[in-house]
C-alpha cells in the first residue's frame, strides 16, 4: 500500500500546478485575511489529510518518514533528504520544489508562503500526538516532526 | 506542504470550502481572478496574442503534463478537444474523492472568462465522468457546432454515461449551461 493517501497513475505531478497553489493561497489573503488563510491550512490539514494522520497516528514516526519519502519522490524537482532517528524525522528541503517553480516562471511568492508547510505540518500532526517545527525557508529549510 | 502530486485533490476540496465561506460567487471569484488571472495569466497571454496556435501551444503541453487521454484538431476558424480520459476528474474519480457538488464547472469557471477577453466563445459538453469535448470559436463566428467525427468523445460507447450531462452553447461562464 501506498504511504500516500491519494495516488495518481503518473508518478509524479505536474509542476505548474505550484502556479494554481501559490495563486490560491494570494486569493485566500486578499478575500479572507492572514486568520483566513491559517484557518483554511488549519482545515486543508485537519480535513484533507485525515487519513494521512491517521497513519501517522498508528505507525508514529515510521509511518510519519515513509509519508514524507513518497510525498518528494512524487514531486518534480524536490531535492529533500528524509532522515529518522529514535525521536524524530527530519526533512532537509534542499531544494524547495515549489519555491524553485514559481521562481523560475517569475511568479511573485505570496510572502507568507512557507508558512503553510508550518500550519498544515502541525495540524495533520497535532492529532498523531506529534508537532513540527521548521527553520529556514524560501527555498530550502529543515522540519522536525517530534512527539509531543 | 501542500504538493503538486495530487493537486486535483486538494484543489477540489478547495472550493467546497470556499463554498462554505463565502456561497457559489466566491468559488466563481476563484476560478476567474486566482486561476484565470493569476496561475493561469501564461495561458491568457498566448491565446489573447496567437489565438488558436496560442491555445495549440498551451492545451498540447499542458494536457500531456497532466498525463491526459485527449485529442486535439484545429482549423483556421475552431480549435477542439476531445478528452477521453480527465486526468484530473478521474484522480478524483480513483480516489473517491468528492466534496464539491460539481467539480467539472471548474474548468468553464476560468477557461470561459479567459476566452470571453480574448474574443472566443465555447461550445462545450461533459458527462461527469472524465470525458468531455471542447469547440472554441471567435464570437463573431456563428458556426453551429460540429457533428461527431474521427477521434470524437461522443462516439465512446460510454460517454452517455450514468450521470448527467452539461452543455454550453456559444458561452463564457459556468452557469450559462443546459443539464439534460
Amino acid at each position: 500500500m501506498s504511504p500516500l493517501p491519494y495516488t495518481d497513475i503518473k508518478p509524479v505531478g505536474a509542476a505548474d500546478f505550484y502556479l494554481a497553489i501559490n495563486a490560491t493561497f494570494r486569493f485566500v489573503l486578499k478575500k479572507l485575511g492572514h486568520d483566513g488563510l491559517r484557518q483554511y491550512w488549519t482545515d486543508l490539514g485537519t480535513r484533507y489529510f485525515a487519513p494521512v494522520t491517521a497513519r501517522w497516528k498508528e505507525g508514529g514516526l515510521t509511518a510519519v518518514a515513509e509519508y514524507w519519502r513518497a510525498f518528494f519522490a512524487a514531486e518534480p524537482g524536490a531535492e529533500v533528504e528524509v532522515i529518522q532517528s529514535s525521536n524524530e524525522v527530519l526533512l532537509d528541503v534542499k531544494v524547495c520544489p515549489a519555491i524553485k517553480h514559481l521562481r523560475a516562471h517569475g511568479r511573485e511568492i505570496v510572502p507568507c508562503f512557507c508558512e503553510h508547510c508550518h500550519v498544515i505540518g502541525n495540524a495533520m500532526a497535532a492529532p498523531a500526538g506529534l508537532t513540527v517545527r521548521v527553520e529556514g525557508g524560501n527555498g530550502s529549510c529543515r522540519q522536525r516532526f517530534t512527539s509531543c | 506542504m501542500l504538493g503538486c502530486y495530487d493537486f486535483c485533490g486538494h484543489y477540489e476540496w478547495t472550493f467546497e470550502w470556499f463554498r462554505q465561506q463565502g456561497g457559489e460567487p466566491l468559488v466563481r471569484q476563484y476560478w476567474d481572478e486566482a486561476i484565470h488571472q493569476d496561475s493561469q495569466r501564461h495561458a491568457a497571454a498566448l491565446i489573447a496574442a496567437k489565438g488558436i496556435e496560442g491555445m495549440k501551444e498551451y492545451w498540447g503541453h499542458t494536457l500531456a503534463d497532466e498525463g491526459a487521454g485527449y485529442h486535439c484538431t484545429a482549423t483556421d476558424a475552431v480549435y477542439r478537444i476531445d478528452m477521453h480520459e480527465c486526468p484530473s476528474k478521474g484522480f478524483l474519480i480513483r480516489n473517491g474523492l468528492h466534496q464539491y457538488h460539481d467539480y467539472c464547472d471548474h474548468c468553464m469557471g476560468w477557461i470561459g472568462p479567459l476566452l470571453k477577453k480574448s474574443g472566443w466563445v465555447v461550445d462545450h459538453e461533459h458527462n461527469h465522468c472524465g470525458q468531455c469535448w471542447w469547440e472554441l470559436r471567435r464570437a463573431n463566428d456563428p458556426t453551429p457546432p460540429s457533428q461527431p467525427g474521427k477521434h470524437d468523445v461522443r462516439l465512446r460507447a460510454d460517454w452517455k454515461g450514468p450521470t448527467p450531462h452539461d452543455t454550453y452553447s456559444r458561452a463564457n461562464h459556468p452557469d450559462d449551461k443546459t443539464v439534460s
